[in-house]
């Protein structure tokens, strides 16, 4: 235990940016480290050094108070606190005597009191929630399981299967309360419907007016108990519209909780290439020993290639990293590269506007063949299954980086997917079907079904009895689990249902149960039937894109099921066969406008252009305003980082005066005695007023300084030094006095370069 | 369940509660991991003292799957350890588990990784740590000179200040903005 280790253990504090900052403000504290550090293998250390951090602690008033917010920080300073366990109740124990010590000077009010004891009961509340989310937690040593085996990135992908698990159970949970348990009431002559099974795959005849589909449900009042009534229209309608909307938050919750984890946190920073390697590169999680040494190998070949420096940069752009040194190829190589993307993405682009044109053609078709929605089905799913295939293959003409490529894969597919989603919803609904919202809800309960029968038999057969073939002539490579694709069906999936849940209340429970079978049959298939991958997958950004298309999907339908409800609806079926439009069931249904003019009135001036004009600028405005200050925090930034490595040669510099002046070979001179430098030029103005190291260039890692480089140096020296630095660690300094002192020892440095240093 | 035992008072469990980042269950899960390396020396019930003075030694812990298998088992144990030796107490596992949990932040973990890559324990990541570093995640496959031209670069990419080595702030630099670190510094209990 050095006196370092405290330094550090306070730095970790000042990074917490929030309320906490437990700085070394005053010497005695100082004296008091030291003395500690020295005495550390005393038998009563630890008590020792927990009075100190106490001591620390009670610096700050905020930390200090009687009162749940205090004591919640207090909770999270002890838990951030870098020490033992034992040392952390140590300082527990002490902090809170020492607060109910302090506590019982000040009597509190009885308002005081009540909020209190709420904030507390609601802390009590969260305890317990977090205790009860970690009891039902699902599949849990399953997944642990799995990471064991395959590390961490195909542990993400059952992870987000877990995700999308969970959320079409809450869906399927609300759906089934509000929506198809009051229609069971209404329908409760209960005759059992007979179907074939052609019947149940397709959804059509004796399915077709069942709870499955939009067409059945009631359109007046569900009156089941005497006295009471449940509007089916209003419960449908606003159990569809809140939870599309609920979710869309949730989805954009998690997205930019990825995002924000994922991409911002780690922008901007250099390219550590080997560094990430050697620190990030072994997974903890790894628990198999095959994947241990799959691991261990596979670093080995890649730090084996990077030492191979004439292959550097192409390696670098296989380990997926951003390459800034990147080769230089001539300009025109590099339009050609340009123009192979642009060419294979319209090709790709032109295929996929032609599946969805005849898609269109076979739709429309429509002869009066039995089942024969049943075909049009089977052509689509087998058109979403194999596209992405060839986009594989496809990718591989282009010149993407390998991420990438990826990331341009998965949107190419859920363009495809959710452009023919579309394409089938326009389709139905300009169709002069009788009751075309049923037909949809059909058509999606088609693709689940199939969907379903592709994911649990048809690929787990194909994996299976490649890893068979695999067995018996080692030759072939054995099947490692692909997140990519399996991932991507399970967004197809997803869309599926966001579509389709409008038009088929019982589709969510459908798609729930899909994917809890659809978790045991993955977890066989990578554990039986797949190897653990040879090359390290990299997980944490592509999970972010996944959640994004998800979101997306979700956007798209908000989008085009808005714009339907501004359509007329079907009058022969349904839950709104008695309004003009859907969306009349609020303003007709809730708000009565036709008895309320003045309401009416007040509506229709906000949906006049103008208005909408309006507040369509002004989010531009708020849009733009947001940009440019994230533009200016970015440069903000990259001048700090420049500062950084400055500062960093600046102390580079020191140290070799340093040396020298412990060597005796350097006196000072306070006036420099130079004729092209007058006493008044900013050099010399720079060196007397901010190379003091009370002004604020010099605080870079002063700490260092006065244990390692200042050895054998009078003590007091060092810590006045510290100390003085530390004090100038304040935000505000940044902007104007170390701004200045860059650029001032930029000057410094490129005079000190030219080896006759004037002032010395 | 009646006759369940109670392994910890009230106060233990709020008390490792409120300094990891674990909730009840979980520092019960962990328990039982913990008795499982070796019943015999961990008793069912911990008392407050206990649950920092009966230390399972280093050889025994470095079996539990989750650290078979880590190439830096040992020098995860001494970090963890109250006094550097890597026999852990049960608080010093709980420690060291929360520290590898979901729940800890980057700043806590990096800390943690950076005392862990500190082989020799000097507060800096220095040559020799690093060589050694690259040793074992290759399980020594990797030829001397190579070893030395892979720490040369990471290095030159990592060691902002020039010092030839990587302090806490260099390391902090490099793995704070690595986009895997969270969910490869991570071990479930």
């Amino acid at each position: 235990m050095s006196v370092l280790s405290h330094d550090d253990v306070f730095a970790v504090h000042n990074l917490k940016t929030g309320t906490l900052r437990l700085r070394r403000n005053n010497s005695e504290h100082n004296a008091l480290l030291d003395e500690v550090c020295e005495a550390v293998d005393a038998p009563d250390a630890v008590d020792k050094q927990a009075e100190i951090i106490v001591r620390e602690m009670e610096q700050h008033q905020q930390l200090m108070d009687d009162s749940p917010v205090a004591e919640e920080l207090r909770r999270e300073a002890l838990r951030d606190l870098p020490q033992g366990l034992t040392m952390k109740r140590n300082v527990r124990a002490k902090l809170s005597a020492s607060v109910s010590l302090r506590s019982k000077r000040r009597p509190i009010s009885f308002f005081r009191r009540m909020k209190y004891r709420i904030s507390f009961a609601g802390k009590k509340m969260h305890d317990r929630l977090r205790n009860l989310i970690f009891s039902i937690e699902l599949w849990y040593e399953a997944i642990r399981n799995i990471e064991g085996h395959f590390g961490s990135a195909v542990g993400s992908y059952f992870y987000f299967l877990r995700w999308l698990f969970a959320i079409d159970l809450v869906l399927a949970i609300f759906v089934v309360a509000f929506v198809v348990i009051p229609q069971v009431f209404h329908d409760k002559e209960g005759d059992s419907i007979k179907f074939g099974f052609l019947d149940f795959i397709s959804g059509t005849g004796a399915l077709e007016d069942s709870l499955l589909f939009y067409g059945h449900y009631h359109d007046g009042d569900v009156s089941a108990i005497p006295n009471l009534t449940y509007n089916m229209p209003f419960a449908y309608f606003f159990t569809m519209v809140c939870l599309y909307i609920i979710f869309f938050g949730v989805l954009c919750y998690r997205t930019a909780y990825s995002y924000r984890l994922n991409f911002i946190y780690t922008a901007g920073g250099l390219s550590h290439v080997y560094a990430n390697k050697v620190f990030c590169g072994w997974d903890f999680g790894v628990v198999s020993e095959q994947a241990a040494a799959l691991t261990a190998n596979s670093l080995y070949n890649e730090f084996k290639s990077f030492t191979a420096n004439s292959l550097y940069n192409e390696f670098k752009e296989l380990l997926n990293e951003q390459n800034k040194k990147q080769v230089s190829v001539s300009a025109l190589t590099r339009l050609g590269q340009y123009a192979a993307n642009v060419a294979v993405t319209a090709l790709v682009l032109a295929l996929i506007g032609a599946a969805q044109f005849a898609l269109w053609l076979l739709v429309a078709l429509r002869p009066s063949l039995p089942y024969w929605e049943l075909f049009v089905s089977f052509v689509i799913t087998a058109v979403i299954t194999l596209c992405p295939l060839f986009f594989h293959v496809v990718v591989k003409l282009e010149f993407y980086r390998p991420r990438m490529a990826l990331y341009v894969t998965i949107a190419r597919t859920w363009l495809l997917d959710v452009g023919t989603l579309t394409l089938l919803l326009v389709y139905y609904t300009r169709s002069d079907i009788q009751c075309w919202e049923t037909s949809f809800g059909q058509e999606t309960y088609r693709l689940v079904l199939l969907d379903t029968v592709i994911s649990l038999f048809v690929l787990p057969l194909f994996e299976f009895t490649r890893a068979l073939g695999h067995k018996f002539s080692p030759s072939e490579n054995a099947p490692t689990f692909n997140i990519a694709y399996n991932s991507l069906t399970l967004i197809y999936n997803q869309a599926v249902l966001w579509f389709g849940m409008l038009f088929s209340p019982l589709l969510v429970v459908c798609v729930t149960l899909k994917l809890f079978i659809l978790f045991y049959v993955k977890r066989e298939c990578a554990l039986r039937a797949c190897q653990p991958a040879t090359k390290v997958w990299r997980a944490a950004q592509t999970q972010t894109i996944l959640y994004m298309f998800v979101t997306l999907s979700m956007f798209t339908t908000l989008f085009v099921l808005g714009s339907l409800f501004f359509r007329t609806s079907s009058h022969a079926c349904g839950p709104f066969r008695g309004y003009e439009f859907v969306y009349s069931v609020v303003s007709e249904g809730v708000l009565r406008l036709r008895e309320r003019d003045s309401l009416r009135a007040a509506l229709h001036f906000l949906v006049r252009p103008g208005v909408i004009a309006f507040v369509t600028l002004s989010l531009c405005v708020v849009v733009y305003y947001v940009r440019s200050r994230a533009l200016a925090q970015r440069s903000m930034v990259r001048l700090l980082r420049q500062m950084l490595v400055l500062q960093a040669k600046d102390k580079d510099f020191l140290l070799t005066a340093i040396s020298k002046v412990s060597n005796g070979e350097w006196l000072y001179s306070p006036k420099p005695a130079t004729e092209d430098e007058g006493p008044d030029s900013h050099t010399v103005k720079y060196l007397r007023d901010v190379r003091k190291p009370s002004n604020a260039g010099f605080h870079f890692d002063a700490s260092r300084l006065s244990h390692s480089l200042l050895e054998g140096r009078p003590r007091s020296y060092a810590k006045d030094n510290n100390r003085s630095s530390i004090a100038e660690r304040k935000p505000e300094d940044g902007d104007t006095d170390s701004s200045f002192s860059w650029q001032g020892s930029n000057n410094y440095l490129n005079k000190s370069d030219d080896g006759d240093k004037p002032w010395m | 369940m009646g006759n369940k035992v109670v392994t910890f008072t009230e106060q233990q469990l709020e008390d490792y509660q409120d300094c990891t980042f674990f909730t009840r269950k979980e520092i019960l899960r962990v328990f039982k991991r913990f008795r499982e390396v070796n019943p015999e020396l961990v008793p069912k019930r911990m008392t407050e003292n206990q649950a920092h003075t009966i230390a399972v030694p280093v050889e025994e812990i470095e079996k539990l799957p989750e650290l078979k298998e880590n190439p830096f088992k040992r020098r995860i144990c001494q970090v963890f350890s109250h006094d550097g030796s890597g026999n852990l107490t049960f608080e010093d596992f709980l420690d060291m588990m929360s520290v590898f949990s979901e729940a800890a932040p980057r700043d806590i973990k990096a800390w943690y990784a950076f005392r862990i890559y500190d082989l020799d324990d000097d507060m800096f990541i220095g040559r020799d740590d690093l060589l050694e570093a690259t040793r074992l995640l290759t399980k020594g496959e990797l030829h001397p000179q190579e070893r030395e031209d892979i720490v040369t670069s990471v290095l030159d990419e990592a060691d902002v200040d020039g010092d030839g080595r990587l302090s806490f702030m260099d390391f902090e630099h490099v793995v704070v903005r690595a986009p895997d670190f969270l969910s490869t510094f991570h071990i479930r209990v």
